[in-house]
C-alpha cells in the first residue's frame, strides 16, 4: 500500500517536472507538422516531442494546437518569452502563433491528482438539496453556451480581421506591381517628365 | 519509468561459426532482445542519439566478444538523406540500400541499440529477387528497388553483385513468405472468447517447449498476456509491455488461421520470421511481434507518420531502457490512455487505439459524454469515480481543449463495456450525482466536431500570375520557413494586427471564465443556506 502511494507520489512528482519544460503553442496552423515545430523552434530549445491537441468538444474550425515538450524548463521559459515578445511565425504568413507555460490540465494522459478526495454524494428527488443541484446543473450549462458563444464570436473577429488583412495585401502587391512594372517598361520617364520633376537613375 | 538498467530480456539464438584471432569471437545467426527475436537479414530501426528520426538498416552480422554484443548494420538510406541525388519520382515507403564501398555503407553498433525490427520488402523486379505478393508489400513498412553507392555517390536499380562481400541473394527477400502477425485492415471489434481460448493454450504450449528458442519466444505472450494473473502482478514494467500486448494479442486472430495452415513449408532457419518458424503445428498460436503492431495500428490512426511510429516503439522498449539506446521520447502517444489503466483494462477487453475506440464505442451506443467534472480529475481519477459511484467499468479521458473550454467545467469520454451499461450509467449519473459539490450531467454519444478546413484563418496568400513556377515554390518555401517577423516587413505590421487581437481574445475568456468561477462559488454558498 505505501508503496503504491510512494509510487504514485513520484509518477505525479515526474509528471509536473514534465508540465514544467511543456510548452503549449496554438494558433498554429493544421498543416503544421510536428518536424515544422520542432525546426521552427531549434534556434532557441530542443524538442523532445510534439503532441497535437485533438479537438474533441469545440464545435467550429478552430487553428492546432500542440503541446511541445522541451529539453529543460529554462529552454520552456526562453521559447515562451520569445513567442511573447516578438511574432513568431510558424508555416504561414502574418498570423504568429502563440506559446505559454503548459498546465497539468492540458495533458489529457495526466496522472491520478495526489490531492484528489472524491467526494461522491448522490442527491435525489426529494432531498432538500436536490432543487439547488438542478439550479447548478443548469448554471452550468447556461456558463457552456456562453463560453461557446464567445469562441463562435471571436473566431468570426479572427475571419474579419484576415479578410480585411488578405484584402490589403492584394491592394499593396497591385501597387507595387505597377511600380515595377513602369519603371521596368519606361514609362517613368514620361511621367517624370510630365510632372515636370527629375528622375535620378541608379 | 525508472532510469535504471533492470535487466532487458535476452538470449542468443542459433549459434554459427567461431572466430576472431583468438577464436575468442563467436558469431551468431539469431537472437532475442527484449522479447523481440532478431535474426540475420532482419530490417531494424536504431536510434542515433539526438536524431528525431531512427535510421533503418539490415542485419548483415551477429557476433559476442569479450562479452560485448555486437552487430553489423547494413544502412538504408531515407529519401531525405539522399535528397540531392535523387531525380525522379519516389515510390511511395521507398528506401534505398546502401552498396558499393566506403563510409556510410554498414557500421557496427552494440547490440543494445536496437530499437525494434520493421519490414522492408524488395520489389525490384531482379532475377534473383523473389517477387513479393501484393499483400506482402501493402503490410511492408517500407520499400525498395534502388541502390546508393556510397563510393560515388550515384542512385541505381540495377541490383549489384555483392555489397559489402555478402551475396546480393541474401539481402533481397527471403525466400518465404514472411508469416507475420501483422494487423489486418479489416479486424475490427474483438473476439474475447478466441481471445481467452489464445490465452488458455499458453501455459500449455509453454510447457511443451523445450527447445530454447521456443521458450524464448513464447515468453512475449507470458510476460504480456494480461489475462493471465501471474503477469498482473508483475512490476510497472510489464503493464508497459501489457499496454503493447493485448493489440497484438487481437491481431494474431487473422495470423493464426495463416499460421496453421503454413508450417509444412516454413522451415525452422534464421529466415523465417518469429511467428512462423518457432511453432510447431500442434501449437495453433502464433507468436505475436508486440513492437510490430503497435506501429502499424497507431500509424493508421495518427495523422503523423514516422513520429508517432517511432513514439510507439520507443515506448515499448526503450521504455526499459539501457544506457546505449539513446534517450527517445517515452510516453504514451497523444490518445492513448495513462499505463496505469492497463492493469484494469486488460482484465476484459483488449481496447483500440484511443480514436478508432470513440467511434467504435459510439456506433454500439456505449460513448457517455460526461461534464461538470474538475477539470484536475485525470483519466484514472474519472475511470476510479465511475467505479466507485456506479459500480461500472470503463475507459474514460478527459478532452478539454486548452484554449476555448471554460476551465470551471470539465468534460471526458467515458467507454463502457456494453450499450446496457452505458445507458444505466447515463440515466444515475443524471439522476443526482454530485463530486465535490458539482453535479455532474452527461449525454450519450460523440459530439460531432467539424473538420479542419485546412489551412489556418489569418494565413495569407499571393497571388500572382506572372510568377513562373520556380518563384512560386521558392517564395512558398521563404513565407513557409518559420522565423520571427522583422520590424521592416509588411508581415510585421500585419504579425501585430494580430498579436493585438489574440491578446484582447485572453483577457475575454479570463473574465469570462473568472466570472463563471465567481458566480458557481456565489450560487453554491447560496444554496448552502
Amino acid at each position: 500500500m505505501a508503496t503504491s502511494d510512494e509510487q504514485a507520489e513520484k509518477e505525479y512528482a515526474d509528471f509536473e517536472a514534465r508540465v514544467k519544460r511543456t510548452i503549449y503553442i496554438d494558433h498554429l496552423s493544421p498543416l503544421v507538422t510536428s518536424q515544422v515545430i520542432k525546426a521552427a523552434l531549434s534556434q532557441c530549445a530542443s524538442v523532445a516531442s510534439v503532441e497535437f491537441i485533438v479537438n474533441y468538444t469545440i464545435q467550429y474550425d478552430i487553428p492546432a494546437a500542440a503541446l511541445v515538450e522541451l529539453e529543460d524548463e529554462s529552454q520552456a521559459k526562453a521559447a515562451v518569452d520569445l513567442m511573447r515578445d516578438f511574432p513568431f511565425i510558424i508555416g504561414g504568413m502574418p498570423r504568429p502563433v502563440r506559446a505559454m507555460h503548459a498546465k497539468p490540465e492540458m495533458f489529457r494522459d495526466r496522472p491520478s491528482w495526489p490531492g484528489l478526495k472524491m467526494e461522491i454524494h448522490w442527491v435525489t428527488e426529494g432531498d432538500p438539496e436536490y432543487d439547488g443541484m438542478n439550479k447548478l446543473k443548469r448554471l452550468a450549462k447556461r456558463q457552456d453556451a456562453e463560453n461557446m458563444a464567445l469562441v463562435k464570436n471571436q473566431l468570426e473577429e479572427e475571419k474579419e480581421l484576415a479578410m480585411q488583412q488578405q484584402e490589403s495585401l492584394d491592394e499593396s502587391y497591385k501597387k507595387y506591381n505597377m511600380l515595377e512594372d513602369i519603371v521596368r517598361n519606361g514609362k517613368i520617364d514620361n511621367l517624370a517628365r510630365h510632372y515636370d520633376m527629375n528622375l535620378t537613375h541608379d | 519509468m525508472d532510469g535504471s538498467s533492470k535487466n532487458i530480456q535476452f538470449s542468443w539464438g542459433k549459434k554459427r561459426s567461431k572466430g576472431g584471432a583468438k577464436m575468442d569471437t563467436q558469431f551468431y545467426g539469431s537472437f532475442t532482445f527484449d522479447n523481440v527475436k532478431y535474426s540475420l537479414y532482419d530490417c531494424v530501426y536504431l536510434f542515433k542519439h539526438g536524431e528525431p528520426e531512427p535510421y533503418i538498416g539490415k542485419i548483415v552480422k551477429i557476433w559476442e566478444q569479450n562479452q560485448a554484443k555486437k552487430v553489423k548494420i547494413l544502412w538504408f538510406f531515407s529519401p531525405d538523406e539522399i535528397r540531392s541525388y535523387l531525380s525522379g519520382p519516389v515510390v511511395e515507403k521507398e528506401i534505398f540500400l546502401a552498396s558499393g564501398d566506403g563510409t556510410g555503407l554498414a557500421d557496427i553498433n552494440p547490440l543494445e541499440a536496437l530499437a525494434g525490427k520493421c519490414t522492408v520488402v524488395c520489389i525490384s523486379k531482379d532475377e534473383r529477387n523473389r517477387q513479393p505478393t501484393p499483400r506482402e508489400q501493402a503490410v511492408a513498412d517500407y520499400i525498395f528497388y534502388r541502390f546508393f553507392d556510397v563510393g560515388n555517390c550515384t542512385l541505381s536499380d540495377q541490383v549489384p553483385e555483392k555489397i559489402g562481400g555478402l551475396e546480393v541473394n541474401d539481402l533481397l527477400n527471403p525466400k518465404d513468405e514472411q508469416v507475420t502477425s501483422y494487423p489486418c485492415q479489416d479486424v475490427q471489434g474483438v473476439d474475447q472468447k478466441l481471445g481467452a481460448g489464445l490465452v488458455a493454450l499458453l501455459p500449455q504450449s509453454a510447457v511443451k517447449m523445450d527447445d530454447e528458442n521456443l521458450v524464448t519466444a513464447v515468453t512475449p505472450p507470458m510476460s504480456g498476456a494480461i489475462p493471465l494473473p501471474p503477469a498482473v502482478k508483475e512490476d510497472g514494467k510489464a503493464k508497459v509491455a501489457a499496454v503493447s500486448l493485448p493489440p497484438a494479442v487481437k491481431e494474431d486472430d487473422k495470423a493464426k488461421v495463416a499460421a496453421v495452415s503454413l508450417p509444412p513449408a516454413v522451415k525452422e532457419d534464421d529466415k523465417a520470421k518469429v511467428a512462423a518458424a518457432l511453432l510447431p503445428p500442434s501449437v495453433k498460436e502464433v507468436v505475436p511481434k508486440p513492437t510490430q503492431n503497435i506501429p502499424k495500428r497507431k500509424e493508421k490512426v495518427h495523422s503523423e507518420k514516422m513520429p508517432s511510429k517511432k513514439l510507439k516503439l520507443s515506448q515499448d522498449l526503450t521504455s526499459q531502457s539501457m544506457a546505449p539506446v539513446p534517450e527517445v521520447k517515452v510516453r504514451p502517444g497523444p490518445l492513448e490512455l495513462s499505463t496505469t489503466q492497463a492493469v484494469d483494462r486488460s482484465k476484459w477487453f483488449e481496447p483500440l487505439p484511443w480514436d478508432e475506440e470513440l467511434l467504435v464505442a459510439d456506433e454500439d451506443g456505449r460513448l457517455v459524454y460526461i461534464q461538470n467534472l474538475d477539470i484536475q480529475f485525470g483519466a484514472s481519477d474519472i475511470v476510479e469515480l465511475i467505479r466507485e459511484a456506479l459500480q461500472l467499468s470503463c475507459i474514460a479521458q478527459p478532452i478539454n481543449h486548452p484554449t476555448y473550454d471554460d476551465p470551471n467545467n470539465g468534460k471526458a469520454y467515458a467507454v463502457f463495456r456494453s450499450r446496457k451499461t452505458a445507458d444505466a450509467a447515463i440515466l444515475k449519473i443524471n439522476s443526482g450525482l454530485v463530486v465535490g459539490g458539482r453535479p455532474l450531467y452527461c449525454s450519450k454519444g460523440l459530439l460531432k466536431v467539424p473538420k479542419s478546413s485546412g489551412a489556418l484563418v489569418g494565413h495569407l496568400t499571393i497571388t500572382n500570375q506572372r510568377m513562373g513556377a520556380r518563384q512560386r515554390e521558392e517564395q512558398k518555401k521563404a513565407v513557409s520557413t518559420s522565423h520571427c517577423s522583422q520590424p521592416n516587413t509588411i508581415e510585421y505590421d500585419l504579425a501585430l494586427d494580430w498579436m493585438l487581437v489574440r491578446e484582447k481574445q485572453a483577457r475575454k475568456f479570463s473574465i469570462l471564465h473568472k466570472k463563471h468561477k465567481e458566480e458557481r462559488k456565489s450560487f453554491a454558498a447560496k444554496i448552502g443556506k
